[in-house]
């Protein structure tokens, strides 16, 4: 049977999908300005500004940065592998510790909540937390620097056990007349009624995995356990360095990276995770409720 | 079914979108989420942890020691080279054959290196030397203290260096009466100039570049005679505000975010607020009639394009370089624009004279927790003193990245009858605080007119009296700030010429300086250098 469509919602359905797409596809623009500033000749950009439709398409910079890929590849590698060793161990501690939080019968669940919340407002900030990793930890140019800091993150943790909080007691109390005992619950009930809170907090983690250049800035001094991030910023930053008082001291063959160059760069770096995407978005919607009460 | 698709079309297309939104977020995201986890670790203080054997040295005479194998920890700005770990592997064989020592040379890349080096010193990391330098502050951490004393060290464990700097290096180097670093040895001019097009200044007939007039009449023929090309591409910024400093030879301190200068070379300690002067009136009148005849773009403070790049692609005229840099790029348009002849104009001709570079611009130091300063210190003689351990560090593997002309003095990249590719770069990693003059190579195919220009530079050298002051700032941090964005909002454009009425602006800016607190600072400054100056003797 056909639902008879009313032809004022038929126009403003009409309306409505014309607006978002003008309106995505603005947004979608300064991406596409990148993809194709990384694909004009680099005299172009210089004599005449980043243009959409450029005279002569040029594939210079993909050239330049693929004559030695080794670095790329290595750094994919490094991300690829902190990404998914960090977000599936991050997921399991953080839902562990979310479901701990979230059970009504553990006695202090308020005061370690509170313990946890609290260091979202005071944070000994970055010199004791380098000191602790450096000299304590003895973690520097180790790859576990790049997992174990973003393990667990309070943020996380309080959405986790929010979301948990939305299961009903019931069934925990009907899986223990069963007989299973408190890891199965986790494990086999608790677990699979989580996924969008899991996917979101997946995502979220993936993303700060994927994204984070400042850890590796700081600990990582071997070239080959550069992240792909930190590649991309160690570009951008020598080129505003010529723009600091430094420039004298360097020497004359400092060139910095040219602009096609930034900009496939850019490109490369970016493009795996957007595909991301569209594949957690059922989840995404649901999961982005979650957040909506903290604390 | 179209309209299916349509529908599965607009859902994506926003889906993108808040995508991008939250790839956004999340970079932020990620770093509260670090230091979250940072606030649950115990605050500890200084240098605990690591209080390695700072030793004095051992009271027999003759040869260190070297029985003991030793990992050392150096630490130098910038990035590698590519091919850095072959020479690191070569250096280190070398290295464990001569001292029974291995170098990690760690690199702190451009990103944040301030807050990394920082970071380095203030957390008591063992790292037995790493690069210092005044405008890296080294006379502020000296004297908090965070690098080791070397005035006992040095006479027996790097000798050779010991004898060859000159004392009034070591001076520049000494804080409080104690060595705290090895500077470097290479008298270097650095002063500020312009390149430009002389082929461009021949083909128009404009007169010969050597005063602030003659600039004028170029910038203009240029404007005129060359339509589609803005004589000062890109960011002008640098072009004029360095030709204001150096035509009325003010001493700026602190930098161009400092309004607090001497008025001359000759008159130290006569400092004043430069805008409160009359020549700053003077220029930015003359500035206007500059920018209104359009010599840079109107956009010019936004511009992130270097002019030097718009002389490449032939629609610029103009480009502020100190000498050195000078050489540089005119060596390369050599390459790219084999057609341009590029002149070089050092505004030191202004006044006819040149100030050397502070030795203490580059230089070793040792920080306070070096586990083993005395072998740094050995690696660091050998490094500076044995060229074929200067050359490898400094220029790479002879065949790979350059090979020696007859004359044993030029080097050539890439090396004689190799053949590279396109994006091939020389080997150049950040060596400046090793440099040791009489192992330095010249390199084949550079611009000639750098020879000249040094030693013009050096028969009017004069010595360096304003660098090594050296001020925190710390009393009069909130003025600072203030003045700082003062200078931004209103000064810059003013100087830039980009106001409509130059005497209104001028009033305004000199009152929101007064406003900022400009005469704390001012006061602060004369403090501190005529405290130096009192110190030197200088008068």
């Amino acid at each position: 049977m056909k639902i008879k469509t009313e032809k004022s919602t038929l126009v403003f359905n009409a309306a409505g999908y014309t607006f978002l797409t003008i309106l995505s596809l603005l947004c979608l623009l300064p991406f596409l300005v990148i993809i194709i500033g990384s694909l004009t000749s680099e005299n172009e950009i210089i004599a005449e500004g980043f243009k959409l439709i450029p005279d002569r398409f040029s594939f210079d910079a993909y050239r330049a940065m693929f004559t030695n890929p080794i670095q790329i590849y290595r750094a994919y590698e490094v991300t690829i592998l902190v990404t998914v060793v960090g977000t599936a161990l991050g997921l399991f501690l953080t839902s562990m510790a979310g479901y701990v939080l979230s059970r009504k019968d553990f006695k202090f669940r308020n005061g370690l909540s509170f313990y946890i919340y609290f260091t979202t407002l005071f944070s000994g900030g970055l010199i004791p937390w380098y000191i602790l990793i450096v000299n304590y930890l003895n973690l520097k140019d180790n790859y576990m620097v790049l997992v174990i800091p973003g393990l667990l993150s309070a943020w996380n943790l309080i959405l986790m056990k929010n979301f948990m909080k939305s299961i009903p007691d019931s069934i925990v109390e009907s899986a223990k007349i069963d007989g299973a005992g408190d890891f199965a619950i986790y494990l086999k009930l608790i677990l699979p009624l989580s996924t969008p809170g899991l996917a979101t907090i997946g995502l979220f983690m993936a993303l700060a995995y994927w994204n984070d250049w400042f850890t590796a800035n700081l600990f990582i001094t071997s070239e080959h356990k550069f992240p792909l991030q930190f590649l991309l910023y160690k570009i951008l930053a020598s080129a505003s360095v010529l723009k600091t008082n430094i420039a004298g001291n360097l020497s004359p063959d400092f060139k910095p990276p040219t602009e096609t160059l930034k900009m496939a760069t850019a490109v490369v770096v970016t493009g795996p995770i957007i595909l991301l995407y569209p594949f957690l978005q059922r989840y995404f919607v649901k999961g982005l409720t979650i957040g909506a009460v903290k604390g | 079914m179209n309209r299916k698709i349509a529908k599965r079309m607009s859902a994506f297309v926003p889906l993108t979108l808040t995508a991008a939104l939250l790839a956004a977020c999340s970079g932020g995201g990620s770093g509260s989420g670090l230091s979250n986890n940072g606030a649950a670790s115990p605050s500890a203080g200084g240098n605990d942890g690591s209080s390695p054997s700072a030793s004095a040295p051992a009271a027999d005479s003759g040869k260190p020691d070297t029985s003991k194998k030793v990992e050392l920890v150096w630490y130098v700005l910038g990035d590698a080279h590519q091919d850095t770990p072959k020479v690191l592997a070569e250096w280190n064989k070398r290295l464990e054959k001569d001292l029974n020592t291995t170098v990690k040379l760690n690199f702190t890349s451009w990103n944040e290196w301030q807050s990394k080096y920082n970071l380095l010193l203030a957390s008591g990391e063992k790292v037995d030397m790493l690069f210092a330098s005044s405008w890296a502050d080294f006379y502020k951490y000296a004297k908090q203290g965070a690098f080791m004393d070397l005035t006992g060290l040095l006479p027996k464990y790097a000798p050779q260096t010991w004898e060859e700097v000159p004392k009034d290096d070591w001076d520049t180097a000494t804080v409080g009466g104690k060595i705290y670093a090895v500077p470097n040895t290479n008298p270097e001019y650095t002063p500020n100039g312009i390149v430009y097009r002389e082929d461009w200044r021949q083909e128009l007939g404009l007169p010969e570049i050597k005063d602030l007039d003659s600039i004028e009449a170029y910038l203009d023929g240029v404007k005129k005679g060359k339509p589609g090309v803005t004589p000062i591409g890109g960011k002008a910024w640098n072009e004029v505000y360095t030709l204001f400093t150096d035509y009325y030879d003010f001493k700026v301190y602190g930098g161009e975010s400092g309004v607090i200068a001497s008025t001359s070379y000759d008159k130290p300690r006569d400092i004043v607020v430069y805008p409160f002067t009359s020549q700053f009136e003077e220029f930015v009148k003359r500035m206007k009639t500059w920018a209104d005849r359009g010599f840079w773009a109107s956009n010019t403070l936004s511009s992130q394009t270097e002019a030097g790049d718009l002389i490449k692609a032939g629609t610029g005229a103009v480009y502020w370089r100190n000498a050195p840099g000078a050489g540089g790029f005119i060596t390369d348009v050599s390459k790219t624009n084999p057609d341009y002849k590029l002149g070089y104009f050092p505004y030191t001709r202004f006044h006819n004279y040149a100030i050397p570079t502070l030795p203490m611009a580059n230089a070793m130091a040792v920080p306070k927790s070096a586990a083993n300063p005395e072998r740094s210190l050995m690696v660091l003689d050998k490094l500076r003193n044995d060229p074929t351990y200067f050359r490898l560090m400094t220029y790479g593997i002879e065949g790979t990245h350059y090979s020696i002309e007859a004359d044993g003095k030029t080097i050539v990249t890439p090396p004689a009858g190799a053949t590279v590719a396109k994006d091939w770069k020389n080997y150049d990693i950040a060596s400046w605080g090793w440099r040791y003059k009489p192992n330095m190579l010249d390199q084949k195919g550079s611009w000639e007119g750098l020879k000249a220009l040094n030693e013009e530079f050096a028969a009017e050298a004069k010595p360096n009296i304003f660098d090594p002051i050296t001020m925190d700032y710390a009393p009069v941090k909130a003025e600072q700030a203030a003045v700082n964005q003062v200078i931004k909002q209103y000064g810059q454009p003013l100087m830039m010429g980009l106001v409509k009425d130059p005497d209104k602006a001028l009033e305004t800016y000199r009152s929101k300086l007064k406003a900022a607190g400009v005469d704390k600072i001012l006061a602060y400054v004369q403090e501190q250098a005529n405290a130096y100056f009192d110190e030197k003797g200088i008068q």
